[in-house]
Formats: C-alpha cells, sequence, structure tokens
C-alpha cells in the first residue's frame, strides 16, 4: 500500500515566484491529479493572486487560483491580517457568482412597461451616451440634487464621486436607516465616535461576551466568528438575549429568551442593579465619563423587578447577568449589533448599551470595545465639489438631525420622491444593493419609482429592481475588477488591502472604476478622476505608506501597528472623547439640547393581535442579504428560507414541519409560500425567517420564488424620531394554511 | 508511521458550512453531493432548557474499515498514514462500500461514476497543506495531524481534552474522526447521527449479484462449449462413418 502511495506521491514543488507588472502572488506547478482530484488539478499551471472577498462587506482575504484562464479554487490569504486564510461559506463560493450562467451580460435599454422586463441590448457608448445626455437634461431642468444615488459597500466610492462632482448631495445608503445608523449615532452621542465596519469588539480577549439580537454564527463575517469560537473556547462566559435559540444562544451560559422589543427594558434594570449594588467601575467613570448624578437619579425606579413582567426574564436571572457582568469587568464585550433598526427607538436603545458599556469600563479596555487607529493614505487633489443651496430632500441633518448626511436617509429620499417634497426628485441611480429588498414598505418604493423619469441599475444579476430601470448595466464582479482598497482602521491591527481583478471581465461587463471614469468625462467631470488606470490610482493611495505597489499586490494586504487601548493612544489619534464635553456622556447633552430624551428610557411595545405572530427576521451563514440566493452552490445547501414557529403554537394551528404556508401580516400582504419549521426554539409570540429569499425575478433561475422575502410583510415600520431609521420588528403575520392561501 | 486524525470541536462549530463549499470547489464535487457536510440535531429539551448541536461529517478512516471488504475489485485500501483511499482506475462504481459505510460518508460521483469520498485532502497533505476543511474553518474548530506524534494538538486534544470517537456498541470500527463537546451535545449528536451497522449483507449481494452470474456463466458457457464440441464431434464423426 505504501508503494501505491509513493506511485501517486506528488512530482515536486517548482515555485516561480514571479512578482511586479502581471497581478501575480506566485505560480506554482501542481502535481499530477491524485485520486478524486478534478481535472483542474491536473498538469496545469495554477496561478495565485490576492485580492479581498464581496461576497458580503467584511472583505476577507482571499488568495485566487486560476488555471486555464478560469478561476477553479478561492481559498483564505494567509497573510492577511484579519482572516488570516480563513474564509466563510460565500466566500468559498464566490466562484459561482463569477460563472453564474444568470448574470447581465450586457448594457440593457428598457423597451416595455416598468416592472416587465422588456429591454433591448445596447453597446457601452450608446448605454453611456444616453445616461450622461438624461442626466444633463434632468439637471437642466429640476437641477443636479434631483437624482439620488443608491449605494452600498465600497466599491461604489467612484460612483459617489462622481455624483458628488455632478452637484448632488443625495446619497442613501441602506446600511445607515436601515442597519448600522442606530449603533452608530448612539455611540458617538456617548463616546464622541461610531463603531465603523468591522466593529471594533475585543472578542478575542473578552472574558465575558454580551449578545443582544446578534446571532454571531448565523451571521458571519469570518474573523468574528474565528474570535467568538476562540474565546469561548478559552472559557470566555456567554450571555445571549435573544427571542429565539440562535446558534449562539445554544452555546451560551445564560439565554434570556427575552419578550421582543423590550430590549431597553433589560439594559435599563442592568443599569440599575450596577449602580444600585456600585459594581460599574468607579475609578473609569470617574476619571473620564459625565452625568452619573443623572443617570443615578434615572435608574432609579428600573429595578430588575419592575423589567421582569416587560421583558418575561426573571428578575434573579437579570441580577445574575448584571453580577457576572460587574465580575468580569472591563474584560466585558458587550457587543453593540449590527442590524440595528427594530422598534423605532433604536438610537436610544444603542445609548443604553453604550451606557452599559460605559459603566463597564470597556471602551478602550482590553476585551471590550478596542479603538481605531488611523492610517494616511495618499489623496489626489481634486476640485472642489459644487455645494448645493437647496439641501437634503431625505430629512437628514433637518428633520432627523442626527442622520448621517454621508450615508442619508433611504425611506426619507422615498418619501421625498413620491411627495416632490421639498423639491422633487426625478432620478434613482442604484448600485450595489437592491431597493426592493433592502428598503422596507415595498409599495411605497414602487410608488416612488413610478415617479421617476430615470432609474439606472448597476448591477451583477437580473434581480427584480433591474425590471424597473430605464438602463441596466452590468458590473464585473469583484473577482474581475479592481475596487478602492479595503483601508481598515477600525481593526486591532490597522491595515490596507487590495482588490483587484483575477481574470478578465466576463461577457461585456465593465468594472466599477470604468463606468464612472467614463461618465465623468461624459459630463465633464474628467478633473474629478485625474488618474488613468487603477494602478495609478492605488500608487497614489498608497504613496505615504512606505509599501510598493508590487508588494502590495503579491501579498494582498499590508498591516500597521494599531494603539487600540486608551493607555496607548498618543496625541496624534486626537481627543479621547470628541463629545462636546470632552467626556464619556452619561448623559447626551446633544439629545437635551435637540430635545430628546437625554437618558434612555423604555417605551412599551405593542403585543401582536390575536391570532398574529411578531414577525422577526436574521441571517444564515450561507447567504448574504438577497445577494447570493442564486448562487448555485449557496442554493444547493440553503434554496429556501423557513418560518420558525413554536412547537406549540405549531401543535395549536395544526402545522406540521415542513408544510408550506403562506404568511399574511396586518395589513392583508401575503408572502409566497414558505415551509414552516416547528421548533421548540422560538419563544410563542413570534415567527422567524431568514432575510433575502422569495426573489421575484424570473430571471433568477435558481432563487425564482425559492422561499419568501420578510421585507415583503414589512409593509409597516417605526421610525426613529432621532436618525430616521425604519424599525422593522413591528410587523405581524398570521399563518394561512395552503387551501386558505389561494 | 503516522495515524492521521481529525479532531471537531463541536463548542466551537457554529455550522456555518464553510468546509462543506471549501471542500466542494477543492474537489468539483456535483452539487448535491458533498465528501463532508455539517448536520445539526435540531432542538430538543423543553422551553427554554434546549439543546442542539451540529455535526461535522465525512469520512472517518476507521481502524477497521467496513467499505474495504465489499469492494469487489480492491479500489478501496488503507495507506498506512490510515487515510483510506480509493484507486479511481480501479473502481468499477458498484456502490457496494456506499451501502457498507456506517457513516454514510461515501457517494458515486454521477459525473466520473466512480465512488467518492473525503481522503483528508491527501494530495494537499503531500505539498504540506491542511485538508482545506480545516485551513478555512471560520471557527477554527477542526484540528488535522498525527496521533502518533505526542507533540501535536491533535494528541493533546484526544489524549488530554478528552476528544471522542463517534462509534457505539454495535458499531466500534476505530473511526479516526474525533469530536471535542459538552458530553450532552456529544450524546446528541451520537444519538441524532448514530453509525448504523456496517451493511455486511452486501458481501452476500456480491455474491449473489455478481459472483454467481459470473460462476453461471462460466458454468453454461462451459456445458454450451462442451455441446458444441459433443455436435460438432457427432457431425464429424458422421463425416467419418460416411467414408
Amino acid at each position: 500500500m505504501g508503494s501505491k502511495l509513493t506511485r501517486r506521491a506528488f512530482l515536486g514543488r517548482s515555485a516561480t515566484g514571479t512578482l511586479g507588472a502581471a497581478a501575480v502572488a506566485t505560480t506554482t506547478e501542481k502535481a499530477r491529479a491524485t485520486e478524486g482530484s478534478p481535472g483542474w488539478r491536473g498538469s496545469t499551471r495554477v496561478t495565485q493572486i490576492a485580492t479581498n472577498c464581496e461576497m458580503c462587506f467584511w472583505r476577507c482575504g482571499v488568495l485566487a487560483e486560476v488555471a486555464n484562464g478560469k478561476v477553479v479554487k478561492l481559498q483564505g490569504n494567509p497573510d492577511h491580517p484579519l482572516t488570516k486564510g480563513r474564509l466563510c461559506a460565500r466566500g468559498n463560493a464566490g466562484i459561482d457568482l463569477l460563472y453564474d450562467p444568470d448574470r447581465l451580460k450586457q448594457p440593457l435599454l428598457r423597451t416595455g412597461a416598468r416592472g416587465e422586463g422588456q429591454f433591448k441590448p445596447i453597446s457601452w457608448d450608446q448605454a453611456l451616451d444616453f445616461f450622461a445626455a438624461r442626466l444633463q437634461d434632468l439637471k437642466q431642468k429640476y437641477g443636479p440634487e434631483s437624482v439620488a444615488f443608491f449605494p452600498h459597500g465600497v466599491a461604489s466610492s467612484f460612483f459617489v464621486t462622481l455624483l458628488k462632482a455632478f452637484g448632488t448631495p443625495h446619497s442613501a445608503e441602506p446600511a445607515f436607516a436601515q442597519c448600522r445608523g442606530p449603533r452608530e449615532v448612539g455611540y458617538a452621542l456617548t463616546f464622541g465616535s461610531g463603531l465603523g465596519s468591522p466593529e471594533p469588539v475585543d472578542l478575542e480577549e473578552s472574558r465575558l461576551i454580551v449578545l443582544i439580537g446578534t446571532h454571531i454564527g448565523e451571521n458571519v463575517f469570518t474573523s468574528q466568528v474565528t474570535a467568538f469560537a476562540e474565546a469561548l473556547s478559552r472559557g470566555a462566559k456567554l450571555i445571549v438575549v435573544d427571542p429565539r435559540f440562535s446558534t449562539a444562544a445554544s452555546k451560551a451560559d445564560w439565554w434570556l429568551p427575552i419578550r421582543p422589543g423590550t430590549d431597553l427594558a433589560l439594559l435599563l434594570a442592568w443599569m440599575n442593579v450596577f449602580v444600585t449594588e456600585g459594581i460599574y467601575d468607579k475609578e473609569y467613570i470617574a476619571r473620564y465619563g459625565q452625568g452619573l448624578t443623572e443617570l443615578e437619579a434615572h435608574v432609579r425606579e428600573f429595578t430588575p423587578e419592575w423589567a421582569e413582567p416587560i421583558t418575561e426574564i426573571p428578575a434573579a436571572q437579570i441580577r445574575a447577568t448584571a453580577h457576572a457582568m460587574g465580575e468580569a469587568k472591563p474584560a466585558v464585550a458587550l457587543h453593540p449589533g449590527r442590524h440595528t433598526t427594530w422598534y423605532g427607538d433604536d438610537t436610544q436603545r444603542a445609548r443604553a448599551m453604550a451606557i452599559l458599556t460605559a459603566l463597564l469600563g470597556s471602551w478602550g479596555r482590553k476585551g471590550g470595545i478596542f479603538l481605531p487607529t488611523a492610517i494616511k493614505t495618499g489623496q489626489f487633489s481634486l476640485p472642489p465639489f459644487p455645494e448645493s443651496k437647496r439641501g437634503r430632500a431625505d430629512g437628514a441633518g433637518t428633520t432627523f438631525p442626527l442622520a448621517s448626511e454621508e450615508q442619508g436617509v433611504t425611506n426619507g429620499m422615498v418619501k421625498a420622491t413620491i411627495t416632490g417634497q421639498p423639491y422633487p426628485i426625478k432620478s434613482w441611480i442604484v448600485y450595489g444593493q437592491n431597493v426592493l429588498e433592502s428598503i422596507p414598505q415595498r409599495e411605497k418604493t414602487l410608488d416612488a419609482i413610478k415617479q421617476l423619469e430615470l432609474m439606472v441599475v448597476v448591477d451583477l444579476l437580473p434581480v427584480e429592481q433591474t425590471r424597473y430601470a430605464d438602463l441596466v448595466l452590468p458590473e464585473a464582479t469583484y473577482l474581475e475588477r479592481y475596487d478602492v482598497p479595503h483601508i481598515a482602521e477600525s481593526t486591532k491591527q490597522p491595515f490596507v488591502a487590495v482588490r483587484q481583478p483575477i481574470v478578465e471581465p466576463l461577457y461585456d461587463t465593465k468594472p466599477g472604476w470604468w463606468i464612472a471614469k467614463q461618465m465623468a468625462s461624459r459630463l465633464g467631470l474628467e478633473a474629478y478622476f485625474p488618474w488613468d488606470n487603477p494602478d495609478q490610482h492605488l500608487a497614489k493611495l498608497i504613496e505615504p505608506l512606505g509599501a510598493s505597489l508590487a508588494e502590495l499586490k503579491a501579498r494582498g494586504a499590508i498591516a500597521f501597528e494599531g494603539r487600540p487601548y486608551l493607555d496607548e493612544r498618543v496625541p496624534a489619534d486626537g481627543p479621547l472623547f470628541p463629545t462636546p464635553s470632552g467626556k464619556i456622556e452619561l448623559s447626551s447633552s446633544t439629545l437635551k439640547q435637540l430635545g430628546f430624551d437625554p437618558l434612555p428610557r423604555y417605551t412599551p411595545v405593542v403585543d401582536p393581535p390575536l391570532g398574529y405572530l411578531r414577525l422577526i427576521y436574521g441571517r444564515a451563514p450561507v447567504h448574504s442579504f438577497a445577494r447570493s440566493e442564486n448562487n448555485a452552490l449557496l442554493d444547493s445547501l440553503m434554496p429556501e428560507n423557513e418560518a420558525w414557529i413554536n412547537s406549540a403554537v405549531a401543535r395549536d394551528l395544526r402545522l406540521s414541519d415542513g408544510q408550506r404556508v403562506i404568511l399574511q401580516n396586518q395589513d392583508g400582504v401575503k408572502s409566497l409560500p414558505v415551509r414552516v419549521r416547528v421548533t421548540a426554539g422560538i419563544r410563542r409570540d413570534c415567527l422567524y425567517m431568514v432575510h433575502g429569499f422569495g426573489q421575484e425575478s424570473p430571471a433568477l433561475r435558481r432563487a425564482y420564488r425559492h422561499g419568501a422575502s420578510d421585507t415583503r410583510l414589512m409593509s409597516r415600520v417605526s421610525i426613529d424620531p432621532v436618525i430616521g431609521s425604519t424599525g422593522m420588528r413591528v410587523n405581524f403575520v398570521r399563518v394561512l394554511q395552503s387551501e386558505e392561501a389561494s | 508511521m503516522a495515524r492521521y486524525v481529525m479532531v471537531t470541536d463541536l463548542t466551537k462549530c457554529v455550522g456555518c458550512q464553510a468546509c462543506t463549499v471549501a471542500c466542494d470547489t477543492e474537489w468539483d464535487v456535483p452539487l448535491g453531493f458533498a465528501r463532508t457536510h455539517v448536520r445539526f440535531t435540531g432542538v430538543s429539551g423543553t422551553f427554554p432548557d434546549l439543546i442542539s448541536s451540529f455535526h461535522v461529517a465525512q469520512c472517518n478512516h476507521c481502524d477497521r474499515p467496513a467499505c474495504i471488504a465489499p469492494c469487489p475489485t480492491g479500489a478501496t485500501y488503507q495507506a498506512e498514514n490510515g487515510i483510506v483511499r480509493v484507486d479511481k482506475d480501479l473502481c468499477i462504481g458498484c456502490g457496494y462500500c456506499v451501502d457498507a459505510c456506517p457513516y454514510e460518508s461515501r457517494y458515486i460521483n454521477p459525473v466520473t461514476k466512480k465512488v467518492d469520498k473525503c481522503d483528508f485532502c491527501a494530495s494537499r497533505l503531500e505539498k504540506g497543506l491542511e485538508p482545506t476543511c480545516v485551513a478555512t474553518c471560520t471557527a477554527h474548530a477542526k484540528f488535522f495531524g498525527d496521533l502518533e506524534d505526542r507533540s501535536s494538538e491533535v494528541f493533546k486534544l484526544v489524549y488530554e481534552k478528552g476528544a471522542r470517537r463517534l462509534e457505539t456498541a454495535e458499531v466500534a470500527i476505530g473511526p479516526n474522526v474525533y469530536y471535542l463537546g459538552k458530553k450532552e451535545h456529544l450524546d446528541l449528536v451520537l444519538a441524532s447521527f448514530a453509525p448504523h451497522p456496517p451493511r455486511m449483507v452486501r458481501a452476500g449481494e456480491w455474491w449473489s449479484k455478481v459472483v454467481k452470474p459470473l460462476v453461471l456463466t462460466a458454468i453454461g458457457a462451459t456445458f454450451l462449449g462442451q455441446a458444441v464440441a459433443f455436435f460438432s464431434q457427432l457431425r464429424t464423426g458422421e463425416k467419418e462413418f460416411d467414408e
């Protein structure tokens, strides 16, 4: 048998590292196929190229292997400072995005009615000429502000520049008003700066991890999962607050199956225990904090006994978990969450979490929340962007004083488009997101689209929104294009990482940078793109870093020394707490000044009507939002979502596991058929679905009508008064059996 | 000689399927099949006292593999380092080993018509790389190494941390994939995915479906040949007689 192995043994490794002009890291002669080896592992030359992933937005380091001009394998890049060679299911499956036969293949001009999906293919020249002429026309008729941009992800930055140069302040990302907005603002109000992405939670060093509605493990960001699992393996304790028995809950020391919507009551009760029992970090608060007296008075009445009937968590358990935090402080990783737009009081809930973080002395301390370290990159000197005199139309900075003016309020933009107030919005340009799946109240979004004179969608796949576009521009995938590098400052070890093309764009697709640059020259805005090719662009950005272009491209990333903890900070890092008072604001002076509660309070939630369940939603480890459902490999692992229903409720409703039902919400909106998952792992008052399924575009041949869309059932939202974001866990559904369903 | 083993720490595993997809792309596994895959036990217990676990399944490279004996051509064999391998040139795709495996770790590849299964990424090992599932595991829950090397991580996990084999009183063939976890979780995994007894009955079928027809054909052929010879001789004899 040994001889058999020897006979098949590897023939030898001849590495010919060729760095430089070609973006090639290493070239390795691979062995003749052994048993089971796929053909590409045969005698072909396999090239490895470093890049970063875009199957989600964590941007893990990838080594792509190419054989005979085809990407044959994606694996983690061991040299990547954050992800160190690990890659999740989606990252591994990126090949099937690149080679998805359903991809958009050429520019398309709409010929039928909006939504019909009738198009004719046109050339890029025709497409971009049309696009530029229409933009100029709209600028003349309604002003440049009538154009709104709906981006997502870093790859959109070239379009951000283009549209700013064009003269519109309108960029509206669901990453703010449907996702991270509340936490960024809530933490900034308290500590002076937000968290950024990846969120700087020091799971590695924590002694206790607290997850509130955050489901690490089902929500997979590679390095976060690694740090989480390593921490548990080291013996860190875990508290999980979730109405559902999530993967994280199954590993928890304390699972608190909270009544949905009452998180703020729990957080206030924890604060009450901290201050009444004096188990907060007194030295830290005395040194850095402000507003403790107000906080003490404010939380006095919010005892665990007060919170018990509200949250349905026993007071003893509230105390026990508070004590566990007190013992582990400051190494308590109270995770701020990521998707935080739940009930409309979300900025205040994020504030409460920030206050707890402060009381535990965890901000800027080992095992808590660490601090970013800025990287100085090179900048092109661009002409100043034209200033809009009319201001934003979506309420960012006005109706919603603390909404980000960089990221905008998507739902505010939808409203302005429908009403034409404060002035008409006549064009949407959508990039990297799917407005029908990312923004709730779909009917409103469709209404807004009807008002548009121009809708342009830059996308990879023929998702539903493309059917409403006047012009569809097919972009090259992340494996075929250059993007702005990842300047990672909110990581313990800051770094710069590249995204570079692994193969030439397939079909007649083009990279985003090329499209934006071409548009700039058609609009007379060349001065904002003072570079000829991606190499020049990258070289300028990394100029001050002391790294060569070839080195960066070969290794994929370059890391720097970080100063993640308070006691390591230097004056160049700026003030420790850039709040108005220069201190951690337990009581927020900014909120007080704007007429909001300076300290968070609990607003009672409405219970589901009789016969209805509260709709809650989340993620699965093998899919990213509504982006990956058509991916062959990922579809084969999870082709549809399920409606999780508590077993006692299922028994009452005579539902069986795996049965297909239709969900109907409080406003009569019905879902596509979806399978029931009968489980003890969810409370009786809610129903859980994984987001992203139930896609309505027949051109997505795998994903079409697989499972049901949670977004479609969100006809109601609760608007956060501070930042305008949409609380989305305020919808109720009932279950229709199949005969009722028709 | 090395004794290769895998240890999967189920306290760390989050069931994310990175291993599954990495394996699929490494080995061009056709959609719907798998060399390694993640299973979920489902939730048991009474709300809110619940437990659940994932189970990462693959070929166990058993000490006493149940898949070798049923192989009619000798394609399945065990290397000295313990890795159970399949010689694709010899495999006829009969599937007897697929039925025999108590862990359901093998499948017939519909493209190649040959049996396929985990070989601990033998071709990567030869290049000094870890199996692809280990390298990509987001939770750093998978460990691979030589159990005979006392300084190895797997040695510590098995002999110091008590990583367990997934076997029962009925099926104890020495699997070399070990699991770490709380006892209640490992018991749940074992209860949910217990190995079935090796289906050696297939060896009987091997007799009835392949050997017996072959023997009968041979006998038949001999008989037929004899008959032909007899009649031909008869005819020749007649000629001789005529003369």
